[in-house]
């Protein structure tokens, strides 16, 4: 990137710059709420919180929420009067989050851009476009902030990520103290720049020189590593081996790490009716689609009650193969960014890191050599 | 961008109680507009899922052959803990539900051409077989196909589906057709025993053969050993999986065995491809 594409803008000039924003925009940030951090609409009042190390929930749920309406539908008169419970659906899906504005998600943490960037093979893909997905997505310019002080659970650095990794944003930003450091990746960060010249100047090599320095302190920062090259050859011969009786045994099935991951996208899709309090018969209702976990056994329990999964040993090891091993067939990917979320957040202190090390150094003991 | 989770609205128009136990209809439905006719041009072997709105959906196999103008066919066996599928069996005649489809990859028809088929089938997972065998009994399509041979059975008598229209394959001279029950009644005087000894005594021949097998997963895995004693090669073997589902386009991540997704890349493997395959369905 040439020098004079890199842009600062004045730390105390965000919020102003976010507010102005808004009648074009739909603005995301970090917000803090009862000490969890999360990513909510900008508001005036709340600070930017330029120390924030990460959101507990992951941003996806900006794209790919919780809880979605795919679409509503109303009871048909002639129907009801059948006693039958037929709807007709609604020809428009309702949109969730907005009317028609774009959206702007400002200070997200380079690794959830770079499971946006995972998340786009899945719900775009050459057969099925996901419209819910792919509509909110291609409304966003993505501005990251990269990180200065990576957490003792990250663990970006052993899989695809860096403190100041730019796939899946538009704009990336360096916290370099009183300015921040603007730097366009796509067109269409450049574009948003130059649309706001206004609010930015030219950046000046002391700028660029702090913003290296920095990085090369963060990088320092991450301790934690897992080496997992080559793990999805080592999965390949893997589903049999005897190391999946024993990863899963403290696992509670809580599906939390799959809840707070920015990759995992298992979702389920249910109806809700809509009824009036003393009415016996329904109006109408919702489709909606939410989040769900490999980590449930009835995630895949069929109706006649057979499961192919049925216990926490399948479960587990659905997880793991699932990230880093079926995805890099399928997308050449693996779905892990080294976030640390299912790390920090396990009830029973189950760590990833740990299991993928085990998993890599793992030979399987032949029978007779068992003592 | 088109909206993969819509459902196409169908109207029912007749519904036939497929066997004793009555838990198993076929539901012939019609397009409520002529132009979905044209968004819903499937091949045998693929499914739908199906909408009860206010209920949920549910995958079901298309029992129709696309050669059946204007007819759209499911046959639904009725789970106690199946809500679809109880909600489904509730319904009558002229009442509204939804379809979104055809997916999965379906049977390699064209594949087929100029061999023998052997089709084996039990119980209720007869229905996208009949889809096939219906396909390739038309007449603009019979030539293609050398012999077809169909064993199909089912625990009792009762329990057969497709009644009337076995009976009338009994009787062309263009498809050889054996049925057998495991237990027979006073009514029966066909055949008694289970499909893998049934098949070891008629005992197809392998040669320029395929062979489809559809039915409860015991019955295919005994299945296995005849079949291979007769010489059928592992990518000459055809099986259409069941597994939990939710999206049907290869998205909501529960159907797969190993990186392969039963809804897109199947339901339709070969044994060749299974063996590839970690064992877990």
């Amino acid at each position: 990137m040439e020098k004079e594409k890199l842009k600062i803008i004045k730390k105390n000039d965000v919020l102003k710059f976010l507010d102005s924003l808004q009648k074009e925009y739909e603005v995301f940030m970090p917000v803090e709420r009862n000490g969890d951090i999360q990513f909510s609409k900008f508001s005036s009042e709340k600070d930017f919180p330029w120390n924030y190390r990460n959101t507990k929930i992951s941003p996806k749920e900006i794209f790919f929420p919780q809880s979605e309406t795919l679409f509503s539908f109303k009871a048909e008169e002639s129907a009801l009067s059948s006693g039958s419970m037929i709807f007709k659906p609604e020809d428009e899906p309702e949109d969730s989050i907005s009317e028609n504005k774009n959206y702007l998600i400002f200070g997200i943490r380079p690794c959830d851009t770079l499971a946006f960037s995972l998340l786009d093979k899945l719900f775009g893909g050459d057969d099925f476009q996901d419209t819910y997905y792919m509509e909110k997505r291609s409304k966003a310019t993505v501005i990251s902030l990269a990180c200065n002080k990576p957490q003792v659970t990250c663990f970006c650095t052993s899989l695809k990520g860096r403190p100041d990794n730019e796939e899946g944003a538009d704009i990336i930003l360096f916290d370099i103290g009183e300015n921040i450091l603007v730097r366009p990746i796509t067109k269409k960060g450049e574009k948003f720049i130059e649309s706001l010249s206004s609010w930015f100047e030219d950046a000046k090599e002391a700028d660029i020189k702090k913003k290296n320095e920095i990085m090369v302190q963060s990088f320092q920062k991450i301790r934690s590593t897992a080496d997992i090259q080559n793990i999805k050859e080592k999965l390949d011969k893997a589903f049999d081996i005897s190391f999946w009786n024993e990863i899963h045994q403290k696992c509670l099935g809580c599906g939390i790490c799959t809840y707070l991951c920015p990759t995992c996208y298992c979702f389920n899709i249910t109806d809700e009716i809509e009824r009036t309090a003393g009415s016996s018969t329904s109006s109408g209702g919702k489709r909606i689609r939410c989040w769900d976990s490999c980590m449930f056994s009835l995630f895949t329990m069929h109706a006649s009650g057979h499961n192919p999964r049925p216990s926490y040993k399948e479960r587990m090891r659905q997880r793991i193969m699932h990230k880093f091993n079926y995805c890099p067939e399928n997308f050449k990917e693996i779905f892990c960014i080294g976030c640390g979320r299912c790390v920090r957040n396990c009830p029973v202190n189950l760590d990833l890191r740990e299991m993928l090390i085990l998993l890599m150094s793992f030979e399987e003991i032949k029978e007779d050599e068992k003592v | 961008m088109n909206n993969p989770y819509l459902p196409i609205p169908v109207t029912i128009k007749k519904i036939t109680i497929e066997n004793e136990a009555r838990d198993i209809k076929t539901f012939d439905l019609e397009f409520n507009a002529k132009e979905d006719v044209e968004k819903f041009k499937y091949i045998c072997g693929q499914f739908a899922e199906v909408s009860v709105l206010g209920i949920g959906e549910s995958p079901i196999g298309i029992a129709s052959s696309p050669m059946d103008e204007d007819l759209l066919q499911f046959t639904v066996k009725k789970y106690a803990t199946g809500m679809v599928t109880s909600a489904l069996h509730n319904l009558c005649p002229g009442d509204m539900i939804g379809v979104r489809g055809p997916y999965g990859n379906g049977f390699p028809v064209k594949e087929f051409e100029g061999s023998n088929l052997v089709i084996i089938g039990g119980g209720f997972a007869f229905t996208t077989l009949r889809s096939l065998i219906r396909y390739i009994l038309h007449e603009k399509n019979r030539a293609r196909f050398k012999d077809i041979t169909v064993l199909y059975g089912a625990r009792s008598p009762g329990e057969l589906i497709y009644k009337s229209e076995l009976n009338q394959w009994g009787e062309r001279d263009n498809i050889k057709v054996y049925l057998t029950v495991d237990r027979g009644d006073e009514s029966w005087n066909g055949r008694v025993g289970l499909v893998p000894n049934v098949l070891k005594d008629i005992s197809p021949s392998s040669k320029n053969s395929v062979a489809l097998i559809c039915g409860p997963l015991i019955m295919v895995k005994y299945t296995m050993l005849p079949i291979m004693d007769l010489g059928f090669k592992p990518d000459k073997i055809f099986f259409s999986l069941e597994m939990r589902m939710k999206c049907g386009i290869g998205k909501c991540g529960r159907c797969n065995i190993g990186p392969k997704y039963v809804c897109k890349d199947g339901p339709v493997f070969t044994y060749k491809e299974l063996q590839e395959l970690p064992q877990e369905y």
